[in-house]
């Protein structure tokens, strides 16, 4: 990826005090709650003291990451109208979250998803090392974009080589989540979600101002209307099983999970989930609109795949001076935001499954995992050079949905699903997922029907993997656990707590 | 390592403790409603108990599963409509294309709503759940 300006000292000067700011408050709330947070079980998920408002805040400021921040806007450049599916889907993905997983999860008193399937199947310790394994990876496939995006950004606004985004943000990370665990991470991410708000609603009210009284309302209209219409949209296929994958997907993403067991109960984490909804939905305006303007003020970035730099070129097209050098900073700074937040919540949920699976779960377990979940990610993405940033994560989607959501779905709702069957489910998922995207990376963008299936598989792939479970749990039906009676009771029966 | 709140062994809460005083009575009124719906005769011993934890998780899941398939139908219908019947991208709108409208704004209020109506009917089916347990 090369830098497509060259930033003056000004704007580097304000772009990197920008960064400097984000960091520094974000180390300053982490140790803050350093004070608070003592016991293990602090560390691990607050307590479950944590308000349906802040909690909320803090998935949505989790769960919007680079592809998000940068790559919705980037990908409607890239791609017009279908680019426009990828936030109803990262939204519509909460719903289905909290139709099948919110309430159940949070009462079955699972820390991470491998605890849930020991919970489910006690007697498979096969099943709980498997959902480790996938955790671990689907977590640095995640986190390894947004170290392309911090790369990415740090270049374009300062100048500053590759690397440099990469290890800032795991420098970031790593003290924030040793510091102070999750109580910590849940204010921070709390913080930086309305920070991320901001960091786009003000460039995006600045923009729209000097955009729209640009043109004659006649010409405005004609050139609009053709060049939304213009750009390349995905077919068919295409779209329907991104739309799959993002619906399923998110279901299965470790570091949202792990944000579920801070809710008291099951009934505040159903209430948490709908603040979400409101939170993202509130959220993906803006990037939609900045991705309008793209299409009209930067779409020879679509030409270059340099469209992941769209947010942070507009405001030096439409405007001069410090206005822009400005308003650029504030988009770093939440761009930064994005990157910071949602690595912390991945290592958090790495860290979490590595230290249970091979240090017994202990603080200093937790403190070694931290460190060897940032140091992989920051080294693959430094030797490796980014794709488009929603489409990677639209992978990671994929993936997630072909493998650890029927593995929920199932485990919470049906009775009959059985040890093997699921082990059969994860291995057919993974594989057959893994396989055709990584064969589908290195195909040529062509329109032959065999390359629309095997660069998004999960149309496919879900179902095969669900197929593959239920099959293989009729077959080994009486291996069925003798407490799933009891596991489906304390999934599904309302919290005690609530007097009613 | 001590986990305070958690361990590896799942305890049932205590609803079905107390539901369990209950239990003849609650097999009177409400077995023959629905008992097409039980799988047959998996154990011929269940206990009421079960029963009506069973009732739950199938009233929880029908919900959750028509909320589901009417947001996929109306997610992948306007998808298809969009390719099959492209005059809706040629009505405008303050110069953008409808299509447009009701993909980057419109779809997010439907998304919402259809949360918030789960919510309510999800608690709703739990009230239940503990006012038949209660007896």
């Amino acid at each position: 990826m090369s830098n497509g300006i060259g930033a003056s000292a000004v704007a580097s000067a304000l772009s990197i005090s920008a960064l400097v700011v984000v960091c520094l408050t974000t180390m300053l709330i982490a140790f803050y709650g350093l004070r608070i947070s003592r016991t293990t079980s602090d560390f691990y998920v607050a307590s479950r003291t944590v308000r349906p408002w802040w909690n909320a805040s803090a998935i949505g400021g989790e769960y919007l990451s680079a592809a998000s921040f940068l790559g919705v806007a980037g990908l409607i450049v890239l791609s017009g109208q279908s680019g426009l599916w990828f936030p109803i889907g990262y939204t519509a993905g909460y719903l289905m979250l909290l139709l099948f997983v919110a309430a159940p999860l949070r009462r079955s008193r699972a820390y991470t998803i491998p605890d849930f399937a020991q919970i489910r199947f006690e007697s498979s310790p096969m099943l709980r090392k498997l959902t480790t394994y996938l955790v671990v990876v689907i977590c640095w496939l995640y986190i390894v974009p947004q170290m392309h995006g911090a790369a990415l950004t740090l270049s374009i606004a300062t100048g500053l080589p590759g690397w440099v985004g990469p290890v800032v943000v795991a420098t970031v990370v790593c003290v924030t989540v040793l510091s102070g665990g999750m109580r910590s991470v849940t204010f921070v991410q709390a913080f930086q979600y309305w920070f991320k708000l901001a960091a786009l609603v003000i460039p995006t009210i600045f923009l729209l101002v000097r955009a729209i009284p640009q043109q004659s309302a006649g010409e405005r209209a004609h050139s609009l209307y053709a060049q939304l219409e213009s750009v390349n949209t995905m077919n068919l296929y295409e779209t329907v099983s991104i739309i799959l994958a993002l619906l399923f997907g998110t279901l299965g993403l470790p570091h949202v999970l792990v944000r579920f067991y801070t809710n008291p109960t099951g009934q505040t984490a159903r209430t948490t989930t709908v603040i979400v909804l409101c939170l993202l939905s509130a959220f993906y305006l803006l990037p939609t609109t900045l991705g309008v303007l793209g299409i009209l003020y930067t779409p020879e970035l679509g030409a270059n795949n340099e469209t992941d730099a769209t947010i942070l070129l507009l405001p030096g097209r439409l405007l001069d001076g410090v206005v822009a050098d400005a308003l650029t900073a504030i988009v770093v700074g939440g761009a930064f935001a994005a990157f910071l937040s949602t690595t912390s919540g991945l290592v958090v949920s790495l860290a979490g499954a590595i230290s249970q699976e091979f240090f017994n779960g202990t603080v200093r377990g937790f403190r070694i995992s931290t460190i060897l979940a940032t140091a992989l990610p920051v080294l693959i993405a430094v030797l490796t050079s980014s794709l488009a940033l929603a489409g990677a994560i639209g992978n990671v989607f994929a993936f997630t949905a072909s493998t650890i959501c029927p593995l929920l779905l199932l485990g919470i709702w049906w009775r009959s699903l059985t040890a093997k069957g699921a082990i059969a489910g994860l291995l057919t998922g993974a594989i057959t997922c893994g396989l055709s995207l990584s064969i589908g990376i290195f195909l040529p963008t062509i329109d032959l029907w065999w390359v629309h299936l095997l660069r998004q598989p999960a149309a496919w792939s879900v179902p095969l993997a669900f197929m593959v479970m239920i099959v293989v749990s009729r077959g080994t039906r009486r291996a069925v656990p003798q407490n799933t009676d009891r596991v489906m009771a304390l999934l599904h029966v309302p919290d005690p707590s609530r007097n009613s | 390592m001590h986990r305070s709140d958690a361990g590896p062994q799942p305890q049932p809460h205590e609803p079905p403790g107390r539901f369990a005083q209950q239990r003849p009575q609650r097999v009177r009124v409400q077995a023959p409603q629905d008992a097409s719906l039980l799988p047959p005769n998996q154990s011929p011993e269940h206990t009421a108990e079960e029963f009506y934890v069973r009732q739950l998780i199938r009233s929880q899941l029908r919900l959750a599963c028509a909320v589901a398939a009417g947001l996929l139908a109306l997610l992948v219908g306007i998808c298809s409509l969009l390719v099959f019947w492209p005059v809706v991208s040629i009505i405008q709108l303050f110069s953008i294309p409808l299509s447009w409208w009701v993909l980057g704004v419109g779809m997010y209020p439907l998304i919402i709503v259809a949360g918030l109506l789960y919510n309510r009917a999800a608690a709703r089916n739990e009230q239940r759940y503990r006012s038949i347990s209660r007896g």
